[in-house]
Parts: structure tokens; sequence; C-alpha cells
């Protein structure tokens, strides 16, 4: 049999094998199950002492069944991996998927109002290629939030019940606003180019409105969970709108918007940079070049103030109850802040990095290439100090030679103080990149640009010496003092940001350019770090996920619905970024698949090859006649 | 022989997420388990209320996930230690049994100097401690620099022990080291003889 034929019954034997599938789940699922006894004909019933015993035990059966009460059931167990690790996964691919769907319509609107203004077809295109992910994503996305509701609803029924009881009012909204996306997302998307622009952009608007406005209700469901709000001491209803608007519901809004551009940016530029691995001419690399910087910058620039908003929502989460906080911070959870600030710590290196290779692409890069070391050496010091915990773990005889189990000199680098002023200086370093980056192969050209560049290193510095003294002068000031610090800390950082930016966009109007950018010219590692950055984002979504819920530790409601499952305890970090891990290895086969069908898009049409016999009429290789032959 | 892209990619995909599973093998592992009811015996005595108070501040009362006890410096809620001493001058009028009440009961309603308010309400959920836990949680407080008097039988401002004369509204001074006889049991395991059991945890729901 040849590949053509084997590929033609594979098909058919998948649907088979799944058909095969699902009923021998069902058997295994109805198996264990009561049943009515089988009603023999009377003609064929005999009457032996045997048969009058076995309908005896029948009726008894029969009676016992009638008679079973009806009990609502708490918890119903999912085979083999446990009710909690199921719903994890189908959650958390669930949410990677809409988290995807929700980011990308967002810039590739903006790329599109920028081809708009610009007369710039090549951000038509860029905008275009960005939503060819969409449609698979999005129904991946429901499919998978169509799977987490039915696994919610069997395996945990009287806490779904209760959410159902107090948010009612918000599902119908939210299936007509799913409707809604899916209009606006397809037309959209196949009506790309059969619009006027404006109204396709509109059309655009519309769906980033509807896909937010979604967000917004499901982000009422989850906040509820952590900081339930709007119900009686016993968990009755008050008021629904209070319940919704909970303590942690608009910082999580805010903080999933920017999440889910930074990740949705990371995959685009994933894609991108996929394609340029694959592509055959110096156009097609190019485009996705270009394309990935453009996914890269995105994601960058969305991650710069994630941790503010991190910030805000922790801030929020104390505010609500300080033993929630306090959890999250120094108890269960405090270690996996050290696994995220390894995530963290990668993903700028991988950010400076990537930006570094891209200032090889313009020529005349040298003069401010020489600036990479010293980047280098401020990113890395940052990381380590991020990642060095308060305590370590120790044997008996080193705890004693420490005097505890905080070092006496790194322990000192283990506390927010520290903490703080490290990230602010890798958010600083990673503008300092982008900074450079930009005006590679430039040189400004005003009147002021002395005064201008002056002014520049001077803000920079400022903000610099203000976050490592606010960081400093924490150590000697009580809590309640320290905590504050940390807000001049982020705006003195988000100042310097905005101002110098400003300055620089004036500094380089007209600038004498030195060199051209050479779109494409970029080394293959390049493109692995895009896919590392899109892998990592992944995988810290997939982290701060897991705490974000499992902070509730034994409660399904905080305070309100107590988790008496066997799965009420919480597990320990190694198996939490197993399940990651697990999770994120998914996500990456089905966003693959997702990736080969956008690219069959720009395959032509299938055609048979032909050969020309020189003593047969043209004939297609698999035998049959050819187009056009007699 | 040259591997494929799409090989490449995959096999990236793959190390990346083992490196960062790999990261959480390194950190402590700790299986927090859900904190497990306290069952208390009718006839514990003062110490044996002080051994339970104790366990419950470190267990389901999360007392020790926010207070130290002998520490100094910058500390985010007030130490425990001597808090015995400074709790019967911290309020005119009150004694320390109603002063630990009042902390519990109504945290909100005295901070200490120097500290933000933080501390819920620790007879409610999520923490939820029954009255007969405070009262235990009491008897510890009182060993940091005292001597504990608290017995089950204890009443003040928010309890009023079965049998004993209700504390007056808004008095502070309430009965406090009164122990009727008569008292009925109050989460009874009589044939227990542990100051405290564990049993599965409570449904509150």
């Amino acid at each position: 049999m040849n590949r053509k034929k084997l590929l033609f019954v594979l098909g058919p034997i998948t649907g088979l094998v799944m058909f095969g599938a699902v009923v021998l789940i069902a058997t295994f699922l109805t198996n264990r199950e009561y049943k009515d006894a089988y009603r023999a004909p009377s003609e064929i019933a005999d009457t032996t002492p045997r048969a009058a015993g076995l309908a005896d035990e029948s009726a008894a059966a029969t009676a016992t069944a009638k008679a079973k009460p009806y009990v609502e059931v708490e918890y119903r167990a999912f085979p083999v991996v446990g009710s909690r690790v199921a719903i994890w996964a189908v959650a958390q691919l669930h949410l990677l998927f809409a988290a995807f769907v929700l980011a990308v319509p967002i810039f590739a609107v903006l790329i599109e109002a920028i081809g708009y203004k610009t007369g710039d077809k090549r951000y038509d295109r860029l905008a275009h290629e960005f939503t060819k992910l969409l449609s698979v994503s999005f129904s991946l996305t429901a499919t998978f939030g169509a799977a987490l509701t039915f696994m919610l609803i069997i395996l945990y029924p009287k806490f779904t019940n209760y959410m159902m009881s107090v948010f009612s009012p918000t599902f119908l909204p939210y299936v007509l606003l799913f409707f809604a996306e899916a209009f606006f997302l397809y037309t959209y998307y196949y009506g790309w180019g059969k619009f006027h622009p404006l109204v396709h952009l509109a059309l655009g608007i519309g769906l980033n409105v509807v896909g937010t406005s979604i967000m917004l209700i499901a982000n009422a469901w989850l906040t509820f969970m952590m900081s339930p709000n709007g119900i009686s001491d016993s968990g009755a209803l008050i008021s629904a709108w209070d319940a919704i608007y909970n303590f942690t519901w608009m910082p999580i809004n805010v903080h999933r918007v920017i999440a889910n551009v930074a990740f949705g940016g990371s995959v685009a530029a994933a894609y991108a940079a996929f394609k340029f691995l694959h592509a055959t001419t110096d156009e097609e690399r190019a485009h996705y070049d270009w394309m990935g910087y453009i996914g890269n910058f995105v994601a960058i620039i969305a991650f710069l103030p994630l941790p503010f908003a991190g910030y805000w929502l922790a801030k929020e989460i104390y505010a609500y109850s300080q033993t929630l906080g306090l959890t999250m911070m120094g108890g269960a959870f405090s270690w996996l802040f050290i696994i995220q600030a390894v995530l963290i710590g990668n993903l700028f290196l991988g950010a400076n990095y990537y930006l570094w290779l891209g200032m090889g692409r313009v020529e005349g890069a040298r003069s401010v290439q020489r600036f990479i070391k010293y980047l280098l050496i401020a990113i890395a010091v940052c990381f380590m100090v991020w990642a060095t915990p308060r305590s370590i773990i120790a044997t008996v005889a080193e705890i004693r030679a420490m005097g505890g189990s905080s070092h006496p000199i790194l322990g000192f680098l283990g506390v927010m103080s520290a903490k703080n002023t490290a990230v602010n200086i890798l958010i600083l370093t990673t503008f300092m990149s982008f900074l450079l980056y930009r005006r590679t192969g430039k040189t400004a050209t005003v009147a002021w640009a002395k005064a201008g560049h002056a002014a520049q290193l001077l803000i920079f510095a400022a903000a610099a010496i203000i976050v490592i003294s606010l960081g400093i002068y924490g150590y000697f000031v009580e809590a309640s003092v320290r905590i504050g610090l940390s807000v001049p800390q982020v705006s003195s950082v988000l100042f310097a940001m905005v101002s110098i930016t400003t300055i620089d966009v004036f500094l380089f109007r007209r600038p004498k350019q030195s060199g051209e950018v050479r779109w494409g010219r970029m080394p293959a590692v390049s493109q692995y770090v895009l896919i590392f950055i899109a892998v990592t984002f992944t995988w810290l979504m997939g982290l701060m996920g897991y705490v974000r819920s499992g902070l509730r530790q034994h409660w399904h409601v905080y305070g309100v619905i107590r988790d008496t499952s066997p799965d009420a305890f919480t597990p320990t970090l190694g198996f939490a970024t197993q399940v990651v891990s697990l999770t994120v290895l998914l996500f990456f086969a089905l966003i693959g698949f997702v990736f080969w069908l956008a690219s069959l898009h720009d395959l032509p049409d299938f055609e048979p090859r032909t050969v020309q016999s020189p003593h047969a009429p043209l004939l297609a290789v698999d035998g049959h006649k050819a187009e056009g032959s007699s | 022989m040259k591997i494929p892209h799409s090989v490449r990619i995959a096999g990236l995909v793959f190390a990346t997420t083992a490196f960062y599973g790999y990261v959480g093998q390194l950190v402590p592992q700790r299986e927090v388990q859900p904190p497990q009811e306290t069952v208390l015996r009718t006839d514990m005595t003062t110490a044996d209320m002080v051994k339970v108070g104790g366990e419950l501040m470190a267990s389901k009362g999360l007392c020790l996930t926010c207070h130290t006890i002998g520490k100094t410096g910058a500390l985010r809620f007030p130490d425990l230690a001597g808090v015995a001493t400074r709790a019967t001058t911290r309020i005119p009028g009150l004694n320390e049994i109603e002063y630990f009440a009042k902390s519990m009961y109504e945290p909100d309603s005295f901070i200490v100097p120097g500290f933000n308010p933080g501390m819920p309400t620790i007879n409610k959920p999520p923490i939820g401690l029954t009255d007969q836990e405070i009262l235990c949680v009491i008897a510890f407080l009182q060993t940091l620099g005292g001597t504990p008097t608290v017995t089950l039988q204890t009443s003040h401002h928010y309890y009023t022990a079965p049998g004993a004369a209700p504390a007056a509204p808004g008095a502070p001074g309430a009965p406090t080291n009164a122990t009727p006889t008569n008292a009925t049991p109050t989460n009874t395991t009589p044939t227990n003889t542990t100051p405290a059991v564990t049993a599965p945890p409570k449904v509150t729901r």
C-alpha cells in the first residue's frame, strides 16, 4: 500500500478509534452502576427454588434501588490523576488559549491602525498574519472552556452549584458575549480586505471590547473564590455586584490584560520564529524577522509594567486578608517566588540577548554594542539578587554556623527591599537596551542634541539612585514604612521610562542614518531565543496561575466553602511544577498544530504533479489522466 | 547530519520546560495539610489548655504566620514575647484576658501603635477558632510574661461560659476565673484522655 492510500485510510481509522474510545469510557463509567434486572419472558421462566431465590434477590435489589434517597454529591473522583490535576490541566489550557485569543486582537488592531494611518501595507499584512492564528485558537479555547465547565459540574458539583447560585446573573451575558465574540472574530478575520479599512478596524475594536468583557466576567468568578464579597456570613448572596467587584477583581483584570498581551506577543513572536526558520527566501526571512521583532517588542513592552500590576494585586490581597497575603509571601508559597525569579530573570536575559543580537541587523551598530557588557553585568547582578532566598536549606551544622536559616550576608539579599530594588533596576536596564536598539545606526541632528542626551542620562541616573537608596533605607525602617517605599521606587522607574522615551522621540526626529536595517539578517539562534521566551512566558503564566489558585489552600471559596475532598491539601512545589510543565508541553503541542494550520494558508492549492511520458499522453503521477490531455 | 528545525524547536521546548520543572524540585518541598479540628476535653486543666493553645497558635489559628515570639527588629506584626505583661495596661479598664479576647474577636478595635491593621477576626472563617479554642490561646498567651489563669469555664465580654452569669454589655471586666462545677461539656469526647486530638476536617457548610 503506498503512502497516499495509507493516508486515505488513516482518517476513518482514527475516527473509529476515537469512537471506540468514547464507547469504552462510557462503558467503564456505567458498568459499576445498578441496572434494572433483565426480565425474562414468562414462557421461559422456570420455577425451580434457585430461580425463585434469584427472583427474590432481584426484587430485593430493585426495592433497595427504588428506596435510595437523593443525596447531593459533593465530589466525584477523576480516574488515575485525580480531580484536582484534571481540572488544573484543563483550566490552565483553557486560560492559555483564552489569553492568546484575547491578546492577539489587541495588538493586531493597533498594527492595522498604524498601517491605515501610514499607508504602509506591510503593517496590514503583519496584522493579518497575526490574526491567522486566531480562529483555530478560538475553537480550542471554547473546547477547553466547555470541558472545564462539564468537569466542574461532574467533579465538584456542590461547589459549582454554589458558584452558580451566586453568579447566576452573569451567565446569560457571558453566553451572549461569547456569540458576539465569534461574530466579531470571524468577520474580522474573513473580512480582511473586504470592507473599508475603517469598518474593518471597527470590527477589530468590537472584537476587543467583547473579548475583554468576557474576561471581566470570568475574572469575577475566580477572584470571588479568592476574596469573596457581597455575601452573608453563611455565604448567602446579598449583592451580585459586590460579589463581582470584590477586592481582587480590578487588579486581576488589569494584571491579566497586560500579561495576556505580553504572553500573546511572545507566542506570536514564536510563530514568526517558526516561520523564519522554515523560510526559503530572503523576502520571507525579512518578513518573519520583522514579525518576530514586533511580537517580541509587544511582549517586552507589556512585560515591563507587569511587576507593578503585580504589586497592586498583592497589595489588594493583603488588604483583603493579611493571612492570605502572608501565606503567599511568607508561608507555603514563599519559595515559589524564587522559581518565579528564575523565570523572570531568564525572560529579561532572553529579551536583552535578542535585542543585542538584533543590533547586528543595523549597519554601524558597533558604537552602541560596546555598552552591552555593562548591561549584561547589571542584569546578571539583579538576577542573582532576585533569586537569592531569604532562608536556605542547610544541615544542622550549617545552620549553627550561620546562626540561623538565613545566611549572615546573603540573607540580606533575600528580603523585599533587595528584591524590589533588583527588579526595578532590571526593568531600567532592559529599557536601556531598547533605547540603545532604537538609536542603533542613527545620530541625532537636532540643535539641542547634547543637552537632550545629558537630560536622559541624568534622569536615568536619578531613577537608579532613588531605587537603590530607597532599597537600602528599607532595611532600617518598620514594615509599615518599608512597604510604602515600593511606590516611589516604581514611580521613579515609570517616570524615567516615560520621560526618557519622550525626549528620545523628539531627539531622533529626522536623524542622520549611518546604516540601514537589514531585516532577515539574523542568526538562527535569535529565533530560538524567541521560542525560549515564549516557553518561559507560558511556564510563568502556569506557575502564577497556580499560586493565585493555590493561595486559598483548603478553601474552594476562601473562608466560605471549605474543600473537604481528598485533594484539600496543598501539594509540594515540586508536584505543582510537574503539572505546570505538563500543561505547558500540551499547550505547545497544540499551538504547534495551530502554527501548522496557519502555515497551510500560504501553501498553493494541491495539484497532482505531472510527468511527460515520451510514449503516452500527459499523465499525473498517480496515474490519473491530467487535465488537458486527450 | 543536519537536524531539522522542527525537531530542534521541539527539543528546545522540552528542554526549557524540563529545566523549569527541575528548578521546582530544588526548592524545599512541603505539603500543607488542612488544619484538623481540635477536640477539647471538658476536664482540661489550665496547663492542658496552655499546651493546646500553643499548638493552635502554630496550626489552625495561623497566629505564628504573622506574629513572632522573641524576635526584634523591623516587624510586620507585634512580637508576642512578654505580651501578658503589656496586655494588662494596653487599654485602661481591661485585664489581660479581656484584652486578648478583644484582640481576637474584634481585632480592628485596637491597633498597637506602630503597626497597621491586618489581623483577621479569629472566631470567623477562614480561621474560625471556637470560643473554647480561643480560651486555650488566651491561656498560652498568659504564659508569655505572666501566669495562666484561664479555665474552660472562664467568661469574658464575648463569651459566657455555660452556667456562668453573662458579662454586662460593654463591661470590660466580666468574670475571668469562675470555675463552676456544673459546667456542661463544650466540644466533648469524654473518653479522650489527651488534651488535644485530631479529627477529620470540619465541613463548614
